[in-house]
């Protein structure tokens, strides 16, 4: 979808994949707003699902207007209000009595020239400038983790049994704590906010080729194509965004 | 999933639900022979050929609670054809008996009229994909989890008994009526715009010898509840009782003044071992006046919570005494 009102263009797309029985990301595309974001849910049955879904569609009632902190400051405020519902609201059986329902969150928000970015888990936030790839989320996994605290090189780290657990996501704890950067934009910049089903397959120079070409839509297109091309084990979901 | 959820003295007591699994099985096959039957997960865009699914409004554990449109209002020209349409999740669809458990909400809260309590318009079944819903008035406004997550420190007095009295007022009323609410929790009560409502009777029960015909919820081979507010006996296995619902809404009020769970967002069971009662304080916005019936109603043990949701009104609604009513008292004392 290419919108003229705001200086920001975007396309958003997500996929099943080939495996997966039923989608849980959900994402949200609202370039008038300056507002996007990635939400991958986890738990058994729809619970996933339900997760990704309640935060896209809160995230989308806020109000859009004020200045980017203070709308900053709303997205963190939803965001722990969910993690509160999903971890300490839940209504559990004798049978089940503690159902995982949780989802990683990426979302950007943009106010002219300046950008924020706000998440929690593994999808991540990626920014395309000037031929070249930046990675601006830093993964609250695992695998992450071992590097950070091993040092342990990310291939050592991968083979962890448990490398890709999530240690943050909304509903996982009873403390929500989200990560936020905030930066200058520049035209031409493209950033890209994804879920880990499509990172996963795609080396970090398909992704800056993808993100080099002409349109938001070939980008994005570029992108499941390749993902799509490969095991696509999980569900994957994409927005690409360009000033 | 072979176990009824549902304990029935009599057959008759699954009378309607037989009905609606009968009368639902045939449209399906007739209409649409060669469509396997849509699997109770999947709910569709339009439920009852009539209501358009458009957001998620919230997530309980046991259902969700969706906002959608009523296009037979809408074509009507009804500017605000929305409801709310609450159906069970894809777990507890699976039982054979869930339709019958969201029928006994509709059944308990359709009883109810109270301004403070919300109105539910219908109990209908998809035929297509075999899931009960019921629709019900479409609230705007926060519910209290989001109230307390916007305000960590608590409510001073004057907000806090606005939220406080309403709330005891719907559920004294619920009781006077023999409707016990089985699952009250912040996020089961709405500041909507034109004032308070409780919600979610689904681990609700009437009274014994009320609605006597309406399936009752068996809690020996089902039991349900929200860790951080249930009563100790809830979680021990005992039955639902008033005394329970009072216990819960204790916890959400002085969650509501203190800006904290009173047991440290512990369940009751953990809380007893931990002996977590003894370090019981008032909470600073609490008036005095309030902490003996607050505290009395947070007891673990259901003998000793002495105390019911028109006792608690009482004390809320009472003024606070006067400088020389307190004077006395202590020279009195």
């Amino acid at each position: 979808m290419e919108i003229s009102v705001s200086p920001w263009r975007s396309a958003a797309r997500t996929d099943i994949g080939k495996v997966r029985a039923g989608n849980e990301d959900a994402f949200l595309d609202l370039p008038d707003q300056g507002l996007w974001v990635v939400a991958d849910g986890m738990g058994g049955h729809q619970n996933g699902a339900l997760a990704s879904r309640l935060i896209v569609e809160n995230l989308a009632e806020l109000p859009a207007e004020g200045g980017l902190e203070e709308r900053v400051g709303r997205v963190r405020q939803c965001l722990h209000h969910l993690n509160r519902r999903l971890g300490q609201e839940l209504t559990v059986t004798a049978e089940r009595p503690d159902p995982v329902i949780g989802s990683t969150v990426v979302a950007l928000l943009t106010d002219n020239e300046r950008a924020a970015c706000i998440w929690a888990g593994d999808s991540r936030c990626y920014l395309w400038r000037r031929g070249r790839l930046y990675q601006l989320s830093r993964d609250h996994s695992l695998v992450q983790q071992l590097i950070d605290e091993n040092q342990l090189s990310p291939e050592e780290a991968a083979r962890h049994p448990a490398a890709h657990a999530l240690t943050r996501a909304v509903g996982a704890s009873e403390h929500l704590v989200l990560d936020i950067l905030e930066f200058d934009t520049y035209p031409g910049d493209t950033l890209l906010l994804c879920s880990d089903g499509l990172y996963q397959s795609l080396s970090p120079d398909a992704l800056g080729a993808a993100l080099n070409l002409p349109s938001t839509g070939m980008a994005l297109q570029r992108l499941f194509d390749l993902a799509l091309d490969g095991p696509a084990r999980d569900n994957l979901s994409a927005v690409v965004i360009r000033r | 999933m072979s176990d009824p959820l549902l304990a029935s003295a009599e057959a008759s007591d699954l009378t309607y639900f037989a009905f609606a699994a009968s009368a639902v099985d045939k449209p399906v096959a007739r209409a649409e022979p060669e469509t396997p039957r849509t699997a109770p997960g999947e709910l569709p865009e339009v439920l009852g050929g009539r209501y358009r699914i458009e957001r998620l409004l919230g997530v309980g554990g046991m259902g969700a609670v969706y906002r959608a449109r009523d296009l037979l209002r809408e074509q009507f020209g009804d500017p605000e054809p929305y409801v709310a349409l609450k159906t069970l999740s894809e777990d507890f669809a699976e039982y054979p008996d869930a339709n019958a458990l969201l029928y006994s909400e509709f059944a308990l809260t359709a009883r109810l009229s109270h301004r403070h309590v919300v109105r539910l318009f219908g109990f209908e079944v998809d035929t297509a994909c075999q899931r009960a819903f019921i629709t019900l008035e479409l609230l705007k406004g926060p519910t209290l989890d989001q109230l307390l997550s916007e305000r960590p420190g608590g409510l001073p007095w004057q907000a806090l008994s606005e939220i406080v009295i309403p709330l005891l007022e719907a559920l004294a009323y619920s009781h006077s009526l023999g409707v016990l609410h089985g699952d009250l929790k912040p996020s089961n009560v709405m500041l909507a715009d034109d004032g308070l409502r409780l919600f979610d009777y689904g681990l609700g029960q009437p009274l014994d010898g009320v609605l006597p015909g309406l399936p009752r919820l068996c809690r020996s081979r089902f039991a349900a509840w929200t860790p951080r507010y249930a009563a100790l006996e809830l979680l021990e296995g005992a039955p639902l009782t008033a005394a329970a619902d009072v216990y819960a809404l204790a916890c959400v009020i002085y969650e509501l003044s203190s800006g904290s769970h009173p047991f440290r967002r512990l369940s009751a069971k953990q809380a007893k071992a931990m002996e977590l009662d003894r370090e019981l304080q008032r909470p600073a916005n609490l008036p005095a006046h309030c902490w003996p019936a607050l505290r009395t109603a947070l007891a673990f043990d259901e003998a000793r919570r002495d105390i019911d949701a028109a006792g608690l009104l009482d004390a809320f609604r009472r003024p606070a005494p006067g400088l020389l009513q307190r004077l006395l008292r202590r020279t009195n004392g």
